[in-house]
């Protein structure tokens, strides 16, 4: 899982030479995730909500395909936290939301420049991981997920009540205006010809650009030292400190970059949006994201984007479903899908974290390594059969 | 030169002294062992040297420069590094891995803000990671997840990665406990080419009396918390208060 | 009303308040502190047991959800609180020892954040459940008049207001949830503190593999452990019920202050569960009184203050690296 999609140089030697150990060494390269990740982002909404076929059977629309590509880059920042360094937070909707606010409120009063936006949303919420990893890494173990959850709801409580002059209280940041990028573009209105066919939205194109800069970050912060480092807090913190390394401070580290992608997400959201809940500070923020993260597959680049994806889909669009049926054939599973959807997916998280704690993401791993495995095996036996002599039976 | 020095140094836990006004000085280019009874304070002396505990009272200091008051990574950063008496590895990571986070930190120090720094830019970290495979004898497993390496060669990862820290004093606790006769013999080879090639300065915690008669330069021995005798192996096999603490002793 | 009766109040009412979260801290803190085992879904045992209180003492219509849907117009017993006072934490310490039996044992060798997150599932589904049997809306959960009445005696009053010298009349239930409350932990406590199985319990709290290689089976004092942890939260349910509204979201919302009185208090230790309930209860009874916008937060302000300058918690053992 993770350590292939983040580690080429071990399997380089073991595959070379085959179509597919290129494949698997393009695959790992950088410009080729990155490259694949554009192309992808490029067509999704075109496969989403407009194409023939295909878009009619999902029933998706713009509006959350944007919406899945926001969530995707705070999922990819959770899981640099929870995957790869191994810290459970509880805490992320406070810099989701406080990014969220930060950027309402600047649009209100300072400027309504959506690069404004991110810009200053972003970076309040990295001083708000600042403070709150500093204070909440100060106990290790269990109680960084008690303290994380701990602090996030007290900004909860103080957007609430003490600070509604600002924050507008229990009613949510209304009448944010979304000014136009670089003073030109308007990001609601259609991007003109083929990209507009493709992308649909300046918005959409807008938020593609930072989740493909979010993919390419992340992946070389994977690639990094830190990755190394965080990787190696995971899996044996006591070694990693005997071995040197100032701990505390790289999960410090962790926790603010990882701040810092909520921040860009949560400040695309009130641009998505031009409007701020008070729910998007409440913990179950939180616990969506952690959800969606491991439902996908913790630890991997983009198990987390999956699970964003099948979390948005299914809240946004399958809970409308009356009754949850197999495709294409009559046998109902659900009746009444809309109204149970939550406690099934409850269920299926305890299953997964139960059973296959790597995830759907893990899950089709597997599978594609079984087909890699079964594929060579097949290759062997016919090698070996025609070394044989074009061996009969 | 003194490398290492405790004085006067105490541990308490609650009620119970488990290290008794010790005072232990290692100097440069030595090879000491620590051996004494179970629960004689072996591992809580590595353990406040490490920092991993605190003292009651005393002090500690390495190259003349007191470290208590240190973190644990500040200690392995001035040249205290640590074999545990488990195989303390990364499970997950391969074999080179394991060596080079042992490597960046001795590189690139206790911490960087290198993150969007390439790792394989990193040859001096690569160069390290690779000569200490090489030592250890694990380089031809380099790729190897390290969970997957039978039991011997962990803890020989788990020495590697000690080694990888580039330490001027390598503490070793048991490191042979749990081992099979032949990994035990190949891990003691281990611990004399090491001696040998990086003429590395080891204090060694140890159960097996032939290991330790055969490659310390002196033995310290413990009992109750507190050193007992001291000196060379010949010394100390004649040595009857050592008898008596082993023999005399409820247990043995 | 002089300051000193508006004080006294403020210092019942604290005491009040505190008491829930003391029910819900010790029970976590002795599950937390024995078995190292963070249970997420603490929160859901008081879930089960603020309904099953219902059930048991009132008989209240559904007008919401599936049960509803299925036909039933009504929901309950109606066998008094007393009975609820009874039934409910035995029947919450099944529940317990069901978890621990079926799910945290599972999970002992586990991460931390693998205990978390099924915890924290299985708090999801519990609280979907209920909102798919009783609907999101809230039920009412009236104080009961008496208790006790059996027969021709007519029972302790324990509603309505009572007459205490300076305070002036007070509402009496919240003086019983007190009462209740401090017996149950007395009680605890000295189960704990001066019976064997006690001492299993605060040497597990100590040194678990010391215990295991004493050679003391540690199997059943957790499991033991574990519902007498789940009962205390289902009494809070009991007792909490009345006091405030009653929807399915309510065990996910007390968790963080549960959670929190147990850190600031001092992990394992349930004089700190104690204590950390009472600040807590005390600080957001005067907050609600002088500075209601900032009850809430209030809270949290303290935790944050408390683990600056000890972050062991208030009565909590300095940490020792084993």
């Amino acid at each position: 899982m993770s350590e292939k999609d983040a580690n080429p140089s071990a399997k380089d030697a073991l595959v070379g030479g085959t179509l597919f150990g290129r494949w698997e060494k393009l695959r790992g390269r950088e410009g080729t995730v990155v490259g694949i990740t554009a192309i992808l982002v490029a067509v999704f909404p075109y496969l989403f909500a407009r194409a023939p076929v295909v878009s009619g059977f999902l029933q998706g629309y713009q509006s959350l395909a944007t919406l899945i590509l926001i969530w995707g880059i705070f999922a990819i920042g959770f899981d640099l936290l929870l995957g790869y360094t191994g810290l459970l937070s509880f805490g992320h909707a406070a810099f989701w939301g406080g990014a969220a606010y930060a950027a309402g409120i600047v649009a209100k009063n300072v400027s309504g420049d959506p690069i404004v936006m991110v810009v200053s949303g972003t970076l309040f919420a990295v001083l708000l991981a600042w403070v709150l990893g500093f204070l909440s890494l100060r106990r290790g173990g269990i109680y960084f997920s008690i303290l994380t959850l701990a602090f996030a709801q007290m900004f909860y409580y103080m957007a609430a009540s003490p600070l509604a002059f600002l924050t507008n209280g229990e009613n949510g940041l209304t009448g944010v205006e979304v000014g136009s990028f670089l003073g030109v573009i308007h990001l609601e209105a259609d991007v003109p010809s083929i990209g507009g066919m493709l992308l649909g939205t300046w918005l959409y194109a807008f938020v593609g650009v930072f989740f493909v800069g979010a993919v390419a970050v992340a992946y070389r912060i994977l690639n990094s030292p830190y990755g190394m480092v965080f990787r190696a807090i995971r899996e044996n913190e006591q070694r990693a400190e005997f071995v040197g390394l100032n701990v505390w401070r790289y999960k410090l580290m962790a926790f603010i970059i990882s701040g810092g992608f909520a921040g860009v997400a949560g400040s695309l959201f009130t641009i998505h949006g031009a409007y701020v809940p008070l729910q998007s500070l409440f913990w179950t923020e939180s616990g969506d994201i952690v959800v969606m993260t491991v439902l996908g597959g913790a630890g991997s680049m983009f198990g987390p984007v999956l699970g964003v994806g099948l979390y948005l889909y299914i809240e946004n669009i399958v809970s409308t479903i009356q009754a949850l049926t197999i495709p294409f054939t009559g046998i109902v599973l659900v009746r009444d899908f809309g109204f149970y959807w939550h406690l099934l997916l409850g269920v299926v998280f305890v299953v997964v974290v139960w059973v296959v704690p790597d995830g759907l993401w893990g899950i089709l791993n597997r599978l594609r390594e079984l087909a890699v495995d079964l594929g060579s095996k097949a290759a062997k036996r016919l090698r070996a059969r025609s070394e044989n002599g074009g061996g009969g039976q | 030169m003194t490398l290492l020095e405790t004085e006067n140094l105490v541990k308490e836990f609650g009620g119970l002294v488990a290290t008794d006004d010790v005072n232990l000085t290692v100097e440069e280019d030595e090879r000491v062992s620590i051996i004494g009874p179970n629960g004689a304070g072996k591992s809580t002396l590595i353990n406040l040297i490490t920092r991993r505990l605190d003292p009651t009272s005393g002090d500690i200091r390495f190259k003349g420069e007191s470290i208590v008051g240190l973190e644990p990574h500040q200690v392995v950063q001035r040249g205290v590094s640590k074999s545990f008496q488990t195989a303390s590895i990364f499970p997950d990571l391969t074999v080179r891995e394991n060596a080079e986070i042992a490597a960046l930190a001795a590189e690139r120090g206790a911490f960087g803000f290198e993150f969007l720094k390439h790792r394989d830019s990193l040859t001096d970290v690569h160069g390290v990671a690779r000569d200490t495979l090489d030592s250890v004898g694990l380089l031809d497993r380099a790729d190897t997840i390290a969970t997957d390496l039978p039991y011997g060669d962990k803890r020989r990862l788990e020495i590697g990665i000690a080694l990888a820290s580039e330490p001027d004093l390598l503490l070793m606790d048991e490191p042979t406990a749990g081992m099979s006769p032949e990994e035990t013999k190949s891990t003691v080879d281990l611990i004399e080419r090491v001696k040998r090639d990086h003429g590395l300065t080891f204090v060694l915690v140890e159960h097996d009396m032939e290991i330790v008669f055969s490659i310390s330069d002196r033995i310290v021995v413990l009992s109750r918390g507190g050193i007992i005798a001291e000196g060379t192996p010949d010394e100390i096999r004649g040595n009857e208060a050592v008898q008596e603490a082993y023999l005399g002793g409820v247990e043995l | 009303m002089s300051l000193l009766s508006d004080v006294l109040v403020i210092l019942l009412n604290g005491l009040q308040q505190g008491a829930i979260y003391v029910l819900l801290a010790v029970g976590l803190s002795i599950i937390v502190g024995t078995l190292k085992f963070v249970n997420f879904a603490h929160g859901a045992l008081y879930l089960v047991g603020t309904y099953a209180g219902l059930f048991v003492a009132l008989n209240v219509p559904l007008s919401n959800g599936k049960l509803a849907e299925w036909g039933f117009s009504s929901f309950g017993l109606d066998i008094g609180f007393f009975a609820a006072l009874i039934f409910v934490p035995l029947f919450v310490f099944g529940v317990g020892l069901l978890m621990e039996r079926y799910l945290a044992r599972a999970f002992y060798d586990r991460p931390d954040t693998d205990q978390i997150l099924v915890t924290f599932g299985l708090a999801i589904v519990v609280q979907e459940l209920f909102r798919v049997l009783f609907g999101s809306n809230s039920l009412p959960f009236e104080q009961p008049e008496r208790i006790l009445s059996f027969g021709s005696f007519a029972g302790l009053p324990v509603s309505g207001p009572i007459a205490l010298p300076i305070v002036g009349n007070f509402p009496q239930w919240r003086l019983w949830v007190i009462g209740i409350t401090a017996v149950l932990v007395a009680l605890v406590y000295l189960l704990v503190e001066y019976t064997d199985f006690g001492l299993v319990v605060r040497a597990g709290t100590r040194d678990a593999e010391m215990v295991r290689l004493l050679g003391i089976k540690i199997t059943r004092p957790y499991i033991v452990v574990f519902g007498i942890g789940a009962a205390l939260a289902g009494v809070a349910g009991v007792v909490g019920g009345p006091l405030n509204v009653v929807n399915p979201t309510i065990g996910t919302n007390i968790l963080v202050p549960a959670f929190l009185t147990v850190v600031i208090g001092g992990v394992g230790s349930i004089a700190g569960a104690v204590l950390g309930g009472i600040v807590f209860g005390l600080t957001t009874a005067a907050l609600v009184s002088f500075a209601p916008a900032w009850s809430q937060v209030g809270l949290y302000a303290i935790a944050a203050i408390v683990l600056l300058t000890r972050p062991q918690g208030l009565l909590g053992d300095e940490e020792v690296t084993p």
